[in-house]
């Protein structure tokens, strides 16, 4: 009796298979669904959209949200959200740009300088980890404080634009490897570093871990508190990146660099599928999630949709997928 | 509505009746012809083992659970779907262990919260509240000890524990059911507690007063009837009883041929606990254990078995005393104690075993990951044999890797929990509860794998609440009552009622 179920079982295997690979990744699948179905419309109704440069132009306006969004990934994989990544990326935009105007634009300095950006970035997070986990507090709450004391520190750099940026810092942004920017590849790369991380190595495991259950997740050996500073680490780091490429695309330290690109993150890794409760999701869904908001972005400045109502829709989007991605306890 | 209390001449009137209930959940049969009735002015005990089915009972009466089958009269009237708020309109209330107050609120407020009573323009009479909830502390003789307009946060347990009574008082309860009161309680305050209860049953109350101290239900109750695996095994008397026959009641049971206890090399001592203290739940605990040695951990719930189990994966805060593993300081964390082969299968599945909503895959492998580890990338190939080798192993199923954990049986479920560590290669294991509810034949194969890790010279610390189970189990088993070791026994002189007299506390 057991055996014979047990060989319907088998036969049945990969039909099985195939549909839980389905609904395992619904949330991926429904996302580029909808990049189709949106790149579809725009092709047929707009036809500057159709032309290579603004396809390749889509890709490169997703960079920025790209880096940001990456890292905000990882935190919403550990069950937080990080709301200082903005200010983060602000805040290296602005000193680096300081001290290449303190400087005279001392192109020299540009490597000490990315890497100081780097390391300001790391610091934060680091400091937002730590706060984290000693506290026990929602991560939303502490990075929002974090967020706040930055905006203060970034207002007394400067409220105005920082000029005196090097010439060859402002080539990194449009430097071309053929017809391909350098940055689409850096970003392309970084997404297959991630990607890898998150599904292949011990400490990309820990993060679902962590966000799944703190109890089992420490039960099951997993240091906890170390996993969590790691993410914000990581996170703050992509900001700091984020802030070097601002800097680079806009010339000039900018004290409103990256505004709103927190609340952009989160709605990218909302709509990509990563459960905003922590544990669940992938990394490509969230770069799913970036493409569709460069997409609908280019997509209305084309048709000049007007900003107010690209903000209204911005909203409408996260309620829908908290909705539709709603807590398990409710369920 | 008449707010008097029922007269005492009502003493005798059945104000429960339940016969035949049954209940099942899935495949596990909870309740089997379950007969319970309760009168008015008497104090009727409910005892049993943990898992005897008391608590599926009390959800019957109080209509948190509707049985499969059975009947429950409550006043004389038939009632087939008893539903919570039914049955508190019918005056069923109950205590729990866990109250639900709302700490930030004052007393009246609580005892009034579902019935405040409104006065002018709508708004909550506060004068008649405060009057109101006098009245029903001066009922328990406790008017001069809470004051009505006191915020529960800076009662004592005790005083706690009291108005919640109030509370059930408050809704005119005629039959209040209390869950383990006196387990939360100092024994100072144990005294008022039984005088209140007395005081209920002079005034026509009908109490079930459930309890794991046997000596208390001698002093307090008129009648106790004796759940075991789920059924009535006796209602009895309190006059016409003594301690033994009810221990005897509760744990006589054919032992099954369950376990398959096989002699294993017993070693040298890998475990010493000497003098532990834990804040507030384990006092001056010493045992030793062996490799390829199991020590089982009896008690009652409360017992400080789960603590114990907890701190020797660092998992407490240790007052005073030391927990030495091969020699060294056992380690202060759970990754530094995985790291040296010490693991703990925890007694709830669910809230520490598994991230329930990742794959079964995903769960084996956490604590695992460095096995399949090359140059800091997981391999997933060697993943994928390990798992389906430990799946084989334990005949989990369904074998599919990729399975959500949440979609699995409870006996799966402890298996993947199980498998996890198994995969681990552990030198130390410890068990709490491994078998709660799950079903018989997973439980006997779970006992294979642990004689099969003692045969491998791993030591076992089996902390469980069924006693069948340590004694088919164990070499030694180490008695724990109220966070104190009070006995230890060795397997030739194993028997149910001497560690259940142990664990109650009951001396003859």
């Amino acid at each position: 009796m057991v055996m014979s179920l047990l060989n319907t079982r088998d036969t049945t295997n990969s039909k099985t298979r195939s549909v839980r690979l389905l609904r395992n990744n619904a949330s991926i699948i429904l996302i580029y669904t909808i990049i189709l179905i949106v790149i579809g419309i725009a092709f047929f109704v707009n036809e500057n959209f159709r032309s290579p440069s603004n396809l390749i132009n889509i890709l490169r306006q997703s960079i920025i949200l790209g880096l940001i969004a990456i890292g905000q990934s990882m935190i919403a994989l550990t069950g937080g959200l990080d709301m200082s990544v903005a200010q983060v990326a602000r805040i290296v935009g602005l000193t680096v740009a300081s001290i290449f105007a303190i400087s005279g634009s001392n192109p020299t300095l540009i490597m000490p300088l990315i890497i100081l950006g780097l390391l300001i970035g790391g610091t934060i997070g680091l400091l937002n980890g730590i706060l984290v986990t000693r506290t026990h507090a929602n991560p939303f709450i502490i990075t929002l404080g974090i967020a706040s004391i930055l905006r203060g520190v970034n207002l007394a750099i400067s409220s105005t634009p920082i000029r005196g940026i090097p010439k060859p810092y402002l080539h990194i942004y449009d430097y071309k490897i053929g017809i391909v920017p350098l940055n689409v590849l850096v970003m392309i790369l970084v997404w297959i570093l991630v990607y890898i991380f998150t599904t292949r190595t011990r400490n990309g495991r820990a993060l679902f871990a962590v966000g799944g259950s703190e109890r089992v997740a420490r039960l099951s050996g997993i240091n906890y508190n170390k996993t969590l500073i790691m993410a914000y680490i990581i996170c703050s780091i992509f900001a700091a990146m984020t802030g070097l490429f601002l800097l680079s695309r806009t010339g000039v330290g900018d004290p409103s660099a990256a505004e709103g690109m927190d609340f952009q993150s989160i709605v990218a890794v909302a709509l990509g599928g990563i459960s905003l409760y922590g544990g669940k999701g992938s990394i490509i869904g969230t770069m799913g999630g970036v493409l569709l908001l460069a997409t609908l972005s280019n997509v209305f400045n084309l048709l000049q949709v007007n900003i107010y109502y690209q903000q209204l829709f911005l909203g409408l989007i996260v309620l829908i997928t908290v909705a539709a991605y709603k807590s398990p306890r409710s369920s | 509505m008449s707010t008097s209390s029922v007269s005492p001449n009502s003493t005798g009137i059945y104000l429960l009746s339940v016969s035949n209930i049954e209940k099942y959940f899935g495949g596990i049969h909870a309740l089997s012809k379950v007969s319970f009735d309760l009168k008015a002015g008497e104090i009727h005990a409910l005892v049993g083992e943990n898992g005897a089915g008391k608590s599926t009972l009390i959800k019957i009466i109080t209509g948190a659970y509707t049985p499969d089958s059975g009947e429950i009269h409550i006043n004389g009237n038939i009632y087939r779907n008893l539903d919570p708020i039914q049955a508190r309109n019918l005056g069923i209330a109950a205590v729990y262990q866990e109250f639900n107050l709302l700490p930030e609120l004052s007393v009246a407020e609580n005892i009034t919260l579902g019935a405040q009573p409104i006065g002018k323009y709508k708004l909550i009479d506060q004068k008649s509240r405060s009057l109101i909830t006098y009245q029903l502390l001066e009922r328990l003789g406790a008017e001069s000890l809470i004051d009505p307009d006191e915020l529960v946060k800076n009662l004592t347990v005790g005083e706690q524990q009291l108005v919640e009574i109030a509370k059930a008082l408050a809704i005119n309860a005629r039959i209040l059911i209390m869950d383990e009161p006196s387990a939360i309680l100092p024994s100072r305050d144990l005294d008022r507690l039984f005088s209140v209860i007395r005081h209920l049953r002079e005034e026509g109350c009908g109490i079930i007063y459930i309890s794991h101290r046997i000596n208390e239900i001698f002093e307090l109750a008129d009648r106790v009837t004796v759940l075991k695996d789920g059924q009535t095994m006796a209602t009895k008397n309190v006059a016409d009883t003594n301690q033994v026959e009810l221990v005897n009641l509760m744990v006589g049971r054919p032992l099954m041929d369950m376990y398959p206890k096989k002699e294993s090399l017993v070693g040298e001592v890998i475990l010493e606990v000497n003098n532990l203290c834990i804040e507030g739940t384990v006092f001056d605990i010493n045992f030793n254990l062996k490799s390829g040695e199991i020590v089982g951990l009896a008690g009652l719930g409360g017992s400080g078995r789960t603590t114990i189990c907890r701190s020797l994966v660092g998992l407490a805060n240790i007052h005073s005393g030391e927990i030495i593993y091969q020699g060294e300081p056992a380690p202060r964390s759970p990754s530094a104690a995985a790291k040296l082969g010490i693991v703990l299968i925890p007694e709830d599945r669910k809230t520490y075993g598994l991230v329930l909503n990742q794959t079964m895959r995903f769960n084996l492998s956490l604590p695992n990951l460095n096995q399949f580890t090359k140059l800091g990338i997981l391999s997933s190939l060697k993943e994928k044999e390990a798992v389906q080798m430990i799946i084989k192993k334990l005949q989990i199923k369904p074998p599919t890797p990729n399975i959500s954990t949440e979609n699995l049986s409870g006996g799966n479920q402890q298996k993947v929990v199980v498998g996890k560590w198994l995969m681990a290669n552990p030198k130390l294991v410890i068990f709490d509860e491994p078998t709660r509810g799950i079903d018989v034949g997973a439980k006997a194969e779970i006992y294979v794998h642990i004689n099969e890790l003692t045969k491998q010279g791993v030591g076992v610390i089996l902390a469980s609440s069924e006693l069948p189970e340590l004694i088919g189990m164990c070499d030694r088993i180490l008695v724990l009552y109220e966070g104190r070791l009070v006995g230890e026994v060795h397997r030739e002189n194993f028997s149910e009622e001497k560690i259940m007299q142990l664990a109650t506390a009951v001396n003859n």
